[in-house]
């Protein structure tokens, strides 16, 4: 990956987010090598086609390569990010960081990134509330931080070379998809390359391709849509001068004729300043470098120097599939949803459809789950989806009040916060993205559905592991932790069910419990003991089942038939 | 959303008619904007001494009903 972006002035297809002023970014190409379908009469059969190359369609790929399953990944263009315009995404929330940490690529991210965990809201110049995130216990059991900013293409670059690395996932660049259509039998796509049209089929077909995506008009997809007046320009830029490593947001900045504004960090030095603009500005004008500056300078200063990397003026909408799962299309990333971008629920929550549909589609294609376990990504994925669509709206009429009444209860809100605690949670300038937890699976009991952090403990031999390493260990099987001793019958139960079923068993130990299993842990890492049965949400005696992408599939007290039915459950068996 | 818990629609004032004075004094001497603005910070603090949301809610619907026609 380039570290120092040179001049790259080319402006080209965006996403709402059109590149308009700035030195830009260069970005890693990837080359466009000859199919043998090209050359071959017959049409090839895939198990899984992956259309688009974002953050989304490249962690499915990862993940598939990671779990050894074979795909082939369509990208219509060579590289990452959008050619031209600058990182979208630049928030990365635990959930995805952990994600990204089985997939082999978070130290990476770590080390490009920047850790950020307070964030402060004002209105005008008081500051009406503040967060730290390393305070929340929602957030301290992990081995991540709770966020880290980077640009988006560094993401897809690291992963684009992470599958490389792994084999198993084709990445046919310059792929575009032209034709689509399924039957009972199969899905055909038609693919144009700079060397000549081809037709592949598939079973399974994953569109990734974003919001501008062809195939809810091939599939005849359904959908909820909300569109606005919010009018924003986004300046990347780089300072002279450094501001606090948190996340500042003003409702009412009085450098921005008393409209909101954003500033968020990220990699390379590189500022995000998010301006609210009025509703009927002219994104020409409001974009144009000099008038950028001179916001700039109402912000920082006079004093201030500012390199513009990037500026690019965007208006948002919000849509919802009805399905995310139209015979054997599934729809995931912007195809399954779009948010406002208030609150980082967009990326990271289509890096977590990749990870739900992965293991799924992995367990299935290796014959340990049944073909009914599918269904399951589209109850987790569309409940996740219309929560998120739901808290970014409430978040989007808070900044943009209608004139009336509701822009007079933001104004009591605001003048409340100053003075009361109660009035502050009231205040909304984006709910920090969360792994959604799922409440009407088929495939959880209702004991399971919540993200398990990835709490670190000891392996038996005293040196430090982490709930990743085990589910690396489990390799796609589904993984039982029995919390403290067991009794001789429990342990047989144990080891009956990993004969037969897809799951692997480990003992997790207090500081003075007697090991039994031959997989066994301690539940004691730097900072205490006992977290690991905390992120599960469990006490005393107890078992967790944990999936591949580790959620709670369910919970319970004695190894017995409840633990043997909601293994069948989460593979779809009954 | 379904709102299914019954509101007190019996007295619960310890003195109404001291309330209702009380309500009204608060706005003397405000303009219509700055009463507009005083009603919705109460709203706010009334509805945070209540806080349960399906309540709430219901106070909100029978509020949206009692519209005369």
């Amino acid at each position: 990956m380039l570290e120092t972006p040179p001049a790259y002035a080319q402006t080209a297809f965006t996403n709402g987010y059109e590149f308009t002023q700035g030195t830009g970014y260069a970005l890693p190409e990837y080359p466009f090598v000859a199919p043998p379908e090209l050359n071959s009469k017959q049409i090839k059969r895939h198990p899984i086609v992956i259309v688009g190359g974002g953050i989304t369609g490249l962690s499915l790929a990862c993940a598939l390569a990671r779990y050894g399953v074979e795909a082939v990944l369509l990208d219509e263009d060579n590289t990452v990010g959008v050619k031209g315009a600058s990182s979208r995404g630049i928030c990365y929330t635990q959930k995805s960081l952990e994600v990204f940490h089985r997939l082999g690529i978070y130290e990476r991210i770590a080390a490009k990134g920047v850790q950020w965990s307070v964030g402060r809201t004002f209105a005008g110049a008081d500051e009406v509330y503040s967060f730290d995130l390393r305070q929340q216990s929602n957030f301290n059991l992990s081995t991540q931080p709770p966020f880290i900013n980077i640009q988006q293409f560094y993401i897809e670059g690291y992963l684009v070379e992470r599958i490389y690395e792994l084999g198993h996932v084709d990445l046919r660049w310059k792929s575009r998809v032209t034709a689509f259509t399924q039957n009972a039998d199969v899905a055909t796509l038609t693919v144009e390359t700079p060397a000549g049209s081809y037709q592949i089929e598939a079973d399974h077909v994953i569109d990734a391709s974003g919001s501008h995506t062809p195939f809810h008009d091939w599939v005849g997809a359904t959908m909820q849509n909300k569109r606005g007046d919010d009018r924003w320009c986004i300046a990347d830029v780089r300072f002279s001068k450094h501001p606090p490593v948190e996340r500042h947001t003003w409702i009412e900045a009085p450098f921005n004729e008393n409209r909101a504004v954003w500033q968020h960090l990220m990699a390379d030095d590189v500022w995000r300043i998010d301006y609210q603009m009025a509703p009927n500005a002219d994104p020409d004008a409001v974009s144009r470098e000099d008038v950028v500056r001179e916001r700039l300078q109402r912000q920082f200063g006079k004093d201030v120097e500012v390199e513009i990397v990037w500026v690019g003026p965007y208006a948002y909408r919000s849509r919802c599939l009805d399905k995310l799962r139209v015979g054997r299309v599934f729809f995931m990333g912007d195809t399954a949803k779009i948010v406002s971008p208030f609150g980082a629920r967009g990326g990271n929550t289509g890096v977590a459809d990749a990870d739900n549909l992965a293991w799924k589609l992995a367990a299935v294609l290796r014959g340990r789950a049944s073909a009914t376990l599918l269904e399951s990504y589209n109850a987790e994925r569309l409940e996740a989806a219309q929560q998120n669509v739901q808290v970014t709206n409430r978040t989007a009429r808070f900044l943009r009040p209608a004139d009336g009444m509701e822009r007079c209860f933001r104004t009591a809100a605001i003048g409340l916060a100053r003075q009361y605690p109660f009035a502050r949670s009231l205040v909304n300038t984006g709910r920090m993205a969360v792994a959604n937890t799922y409440t009407r699976s088929s495939i959880c009991e209702n004991t399971g559905g919540q993200s398990v952090q990835n709490v670190a403990f000891r392996w038996a031999d005293g040196s430090q592991g982490a709930v990743n390493d085990l589910l690396q260990w489990a390799d796609g099987d589904l993984l039982v932790l029995v919390f403290g001793e067991l009794p001789a019958a429990g342990l047989q139960r144990l080891r009956q069910l990993a004969g037969h079923a897809p799951v692997r068993s480990v003992q997790v130990l207090g500081p003075d419990d007697r090991a039994q299993a031959r997989e066994h842990v301690r539940d004691i890492n730097a900072r205490g003991t006992g977290h690991l049965q905390g992120a599960c949400h469990v006490f005393g005696h107890a078992w967790a089942l944990v999936r591949p992408d580790g959620y709670l599939a369910a919970t319970g007290e004695a190894v017995d038939g409840q633990l043997v039915a909601a293994v069948e459950k989460t593979l779809g068996l009954r | 959303m379904k709102t299914e818990v019954a509101i007190k629609t019996a007295p619960n004032f310890q003195d109404a008619d001291a309330f209702y004075e009380c309500l009204l004094d608060a706005h003397q001497g405000l303009s219509r904007e700055q009463s507009e603005l005083l009603n919705a910070r109460l709203i706010l603090i009334l509805a945070n001494q209540l806080g349960d949301t399906p309540l709430l809610q219901a106070c909100i619907a029978a509020a949206r009903q009692a519209e005369p026609a």
